[in-house]
């Protein structure tokens, strides 16, 4: 590569931090905007929920169906005029606000049999009400939908602590605060410009001032740039939580107006969907001082992290371009841009679907990303080593069992390790003998019937693999199996294959060892048949036994073709999904679990994804470690 | 110890021997499905047993040879179930999957092999570390990526990007290392006679490939053919299953159809197993001519 002139690095430098400016700001100016309409949204959802919690407790207590109707038009009285109100109990429309239901549609009447969707709902919210009771997981007492800027939202209507329906509400949009102009962040990115043109023009043309001087424009401006976006973004969370703070306050005047009670409690009405109160705002409408403050640090800090990471992925162009790297790059790609268009199509493939996918699960296992927040960013999931920890500090083996017994705990991660261990190295060294016995025998000069032979034993291979391991399945049932009948033909008593460890273990050994041999079979036959008969003729010459014709002759030649086919048969037996999930599934107890199937049993049924993808990740380091020892080793040997 | 002449060559009934009871082994399973698909029935059992069954009795239980033949399971799978659908299903994606897949792999294997270029070693390298990537590690990035972002959920399209860049890496390998193998002399002489790269390519290299791609195109469409937990995944639409997420569901869970699995499977593995015998031919010189030239 061409040395870096000195005039040249001028240029770059510039070029390195008009890109790297452009990536701090410009796409923290996006992603600001993204956060702040977000936050907004947020606000106006919660100023909905305010206003449907305060109506539900008003329409709870009134005494009868008049009280009600009268109650929902003074309400609505109150309220901006696109506010729309509708009183649900069972398939009756108690009450309603809404122009299209005068006239004939009036309330109170029966729903029509195209409002039942409006029963659905009541039903769903009493479910999730009566769920959240007895425990468990929260589950929505309260249902959102965005119709643009306006809000409909739905709570459960209760009387005596049982729920008797619904009360839906739609809050017309209000204008929007609108954005932030990108005029400051323009304004950053011209002024660090100039001023690194003028440095650039005044200072001797050295390479590591003129990368002093842009770095340091570039932080100067980054921190300019994220401080104020900063202080913005804590002011529009403060907005954010007066609205809400007036909201209540103007609900509870209005709700003292209309009931005459004067003890209402209106921060109880500003709650999540599962109707557990945010607890920000006191009972009269006041912003708690300590809460709002820790959730606009919150905010901030969220919105830092993000900046910072742009702000380092700024600074790292910044010194490619600026180091001549993307220069570099570039020529690369003009140099070689045939061979480069001969591999684009399929790296972009698997950038997008192998390589992308990979780093964003390994990104996935240091967060609690579970069923329930998977609509959360990763980052507000991060929970660090957390899951890592938690995977290999657990070394209890034994624990009690429901009757009070010492059972061994089979989830343990070390053992499932053990067992896969176990589960490759007997499946390996079954098929590499059992394959190479074979391809020796068929190897056998004027053996009749080789073609065939061949044919036969190489079926295994092409049977798909689920249906092998479900025949196999089939194969071991207790009752109808034929592996019981045959024992039973040599008088043994019929076997539970998946009761006991051990014989599940070989339920899944036999209809692995099944399946794996041809390969080996056939990789063992292609290198036998490349061996040139005048080595065996010399050797017989030489008088050396058989034995030592394989161990001299044979062998070496098999290791080239062998090594390989290993290597990749312990990584395939290692990641063995579907016979272990279709044929023992971990029976019994989770006893015959490898690493891969337990790892999809935290994801898809216990719905853990971030400890599920630390579980993969791990067996993803084994599997790097044994590829790189293994390869050491090769080497090794070869070098001998 | 000098060992005599005769001790040199086993005596070839011996190995016949041995070779027949592999073949049962081997060839048994694939017996007993046969009989339980063409029993008619749905039980998994060869014959049922007298309440004090003799050894006869139960020698007729193991063998594999149903006590009356019936098509009633092949036509009910095919008619009643849809099945038919399935098949088209998975024939559509594991064809597609394998022309893209092996096309993009021959061009990118062909570059590896044949230029010099900053980033090939550490390409080579990522695609075998990619090998070791398990799979329940990438299925739920996968599933955001095609079903949220490119919104192919319930696609065949979906499953046919999936599958085919999936299978790149592999037959990167094995391609290249078939290419290696080829002798520059050739290309050198095309040069000479004017050819340009991608006639090269495409009229030289491509036809005395001919065995690795027969196998790499072998390969991915077993894989597209086979795989069932990813199209589990995507594809919500019942009508839109492959056949192997279909067969699943006649002995998943509550259900027990045996018959209908056996019949399943024996017309899922028809065209792959005649493909793959087909092709055994190039089996051995598509495998191992890329290792054992190293």
């Amino acid at each position: 590569m061409s040395p870096a002139g000195p005039p040249a690095s001028r240029v770059r430098f510039g070029i390195g931090l008009l890109f790297g400016l452009l990536v701090a700001l410009a796409g923290g100016w996006a992603l600001l905007l993204g956060a702040r309409t977000q936050l907004e949204d947020d606000w106006t959802t919660r100023r909905a929920i305010v206003a449907v919690n305060a109506l539900g407790s008003l329409v709870g207590q009134a005494t009868d169906d008049a009280g009600v109707r009268k109650l929902v038009s003074a309400w609505q009285g109150t309220h901006p005029p696109g506010t729309r109100v509708r009183v649900i109990r069972g398939t009756t429309l108690e009450a309603s606000t809404d122009p299209a239901d005068t006239g004939a549609k009036a309330a109170p009447r029966r729903l029509a049999r195209e409002e039942k969707p409006l029963y659905d709902q009541a039903q769903r919210l009493r479910a999730g009400v009566d769920s959240n009771r007895e425990g468990g997981a929260p589950k929505a007492e309260i249902e959102v939908e965005r119709q643009g800027g306006a809000r409909q939202v739905a709570a459960p209507l209760e009387a005596d602590g049982k729920v008797t329906g619904m009360v839906r509400l739609l809050v017309p949009a209000e204008p929007s605060t609108g954005g932030r102009s990108p005029v400051q962040a323009v304004l950053l990115l011209v002024f660090a410009l100039v001023l690194y043109a003028v440095a650039a023009w005044l200072l001797p043309p050295r390479t590591a001032l003129l990368a002093t001087v842009s770095t340091a424009l570039f932080c100067l401006a980054a921190a300019f740039f994220v401080g104020g976006e900063l202080r913005a973004l804590g002011l529009a969370e403060r907005d954010g939580q007066r609205a809400l703070a007036s909201t209540v306050a103007a609900e509870v005047g209005r709700a003292r107006a209309l009931t005459g009670a004067s003890a209402i409690d209106g921060g109880a009405w500003d709650t999540d969907l599962a109707r557990k109160p945010h607890g920000l705002v006191t009972g009269a409408g006041a912003i708690d001082r300590e809460k709002g403050e820790a959730q606009a640090q919150r905010v901030r800090r969220g919105a830092l992290r993000s900046l910072l990471t742009l702000a380092a992925l700024g600074l790292l162009a910044l010194v490619v371009v600026g180091f001549g790297g993307a220069h570099r790059v570039g020529r690369a790609l003009v140099t070689n841009r045939q061979a480069y268009a001969y591999i684009a199509p399929a790296i972009m493939g698997t950038t997008l679907l192998v390589f992308f996918p990979f780093l964003y699960g390994i990104a996935l296992s240091f967060t609690d990303s579970n069923i329930y927040n998977t609509n959360l960013p990763l980052t507000e999931l991060w929970v660090g080593l957390r899951n890592y920890a938690t995977i290999l500090g657990d070394f209890s083996f034994l624990r009690r069992a429901a009757d009070g017994h010492w059972v061994f705990n089979y989830l343990n991660f070390y053992w499932t390790f053990l067992f896969t261990v176990i589960w490759t190295i007997t499946n390996v060294v079954w098929g590499v003998s059992f394959g190479l016995l074979l391809a020796l025998v068929l190897n056998t000069k004027g053996l009749a019937l080789r073609p065939i032979y061949r044919v036969l034993l190489i079926l295994p291979w092409a049977m798909p693999n689920y249906i092998t391991a479900l025949i196999w399945k089939g194969m071991f049932h207790r009752q109808f199996g034929v592996v019981n009948q045959v024992l039973a033909i040599f008088g043994f008593e019929p076997l539970s294959w998946f009761d006991t460890p051990f014989t599940s273990y070989l339920t899944a050994l036999a209809t692995n060892g099944w399946l794996s041999f041809p390969f080996m079979m056939v990789v063992s036959l292609g290198a036998l048949q490349s061996i040139p008969a005048d080595l065996y003729e010399a050797a017989r010459v030489d008088g050396a036994s058989r034995w030592q014709q394989f161990r001299a002759i044979t062998l070496p030649s098999l290791k080239p073709a062998l090594v390989p086919a290993v290597i990749l048969s312990v990584v395939w037996t290692f990641n063995m999904f579907n016979i272990i999930y279709l044929v023992t599934a971990g029976e019994p107890g989770g006893s015959t679990e490898i690493l891969i199937t337990q790892a999809y049993k935290y994801a898809f049924q216990r719905y853990q994804y971030g400890y599920a993808a630390a579980y993969a990740t791990i067996i993803f380091g084994i599997l790097l470690v044994y590829g790189t020892i293994q390869n050491r080793v090769t080497r090794a040997t070869e070098a001998l | 110890m000098a060992p005599s002449r005769r001790e040199e060559r086993t005596p070839h009934w011996i190995l016949h021997t041995f070779l027949a009871a592999t073949v049962i082994y081997t060839v048994y399973p694939v017996l007993w499905v046969l009989t339980i698909a063409f029993s008619g029935k749905q039980s998994l059992a060869i014959a049922d047993l007298p309440a004090d069954p003799t050894k006869l009795d139960r020698f007729r239980a193991v063998l594999p040879w149903p006590t009356r033949f019936a098509f009633g399971n092949f036509s009910s799978v095919m008619a009643d179930q849809p099945f038919a659908r399935w098949m088209l299903n998975s024939a559509i994606v594991a064809i597609g999957a394998t022309i893209v897949g092996v096309a993009l792999s021959c061009t990118a294997a062909y570059a590896f092999s044949r230029f010099k270029f900053p980033g090939r070693r550490f390409g080579m390298m990522s695609f075998l570390v990619s090998q070791m990537f398990p799979g329940t590690l990438t299925l739920i990035p996968l599933y955001i990526i095609i079903v949220q972002w490119l919104g192919l959920g319930s696609t065949l399209s979906g499953l046919v990007i999936v599958y085919a860049t999936t299978s790149i890496p592999f037959s990167v390998w094995m391609l290249k290392g078939y290419f290696d193998t080829i002798p520059k002399e050739l290309e050198e002489a095309a040069v000479m006679e004017g050819a340009g790269p991608g006639k090269i390519f495409w009229s030289i290299v491509l036809p005395l490939a001919k065995p690795a791609i027969a196998i790499t195109a072998l390969f991915s469409f077993m894989t597209g053919w086979n795989e069932f937990i990813q199209a589990a995944t995507f594809m919500d639409k019942e009508e839109m299953y492959t056949a192997p997420v279909g067969l699943r569901f006649f002995v998943g869970g509550f259900q027990q159809q045996w018959g209908y699995f056996a019949a399943g499977s024996i017309i899922v593995s028809i065209p792959v197993v005649l493909l793959f015998l087909y092709l055994q031919k190039y089996l051995v010189s598509g495998l191992t001519a890329g290792s054992v030239k190293g």
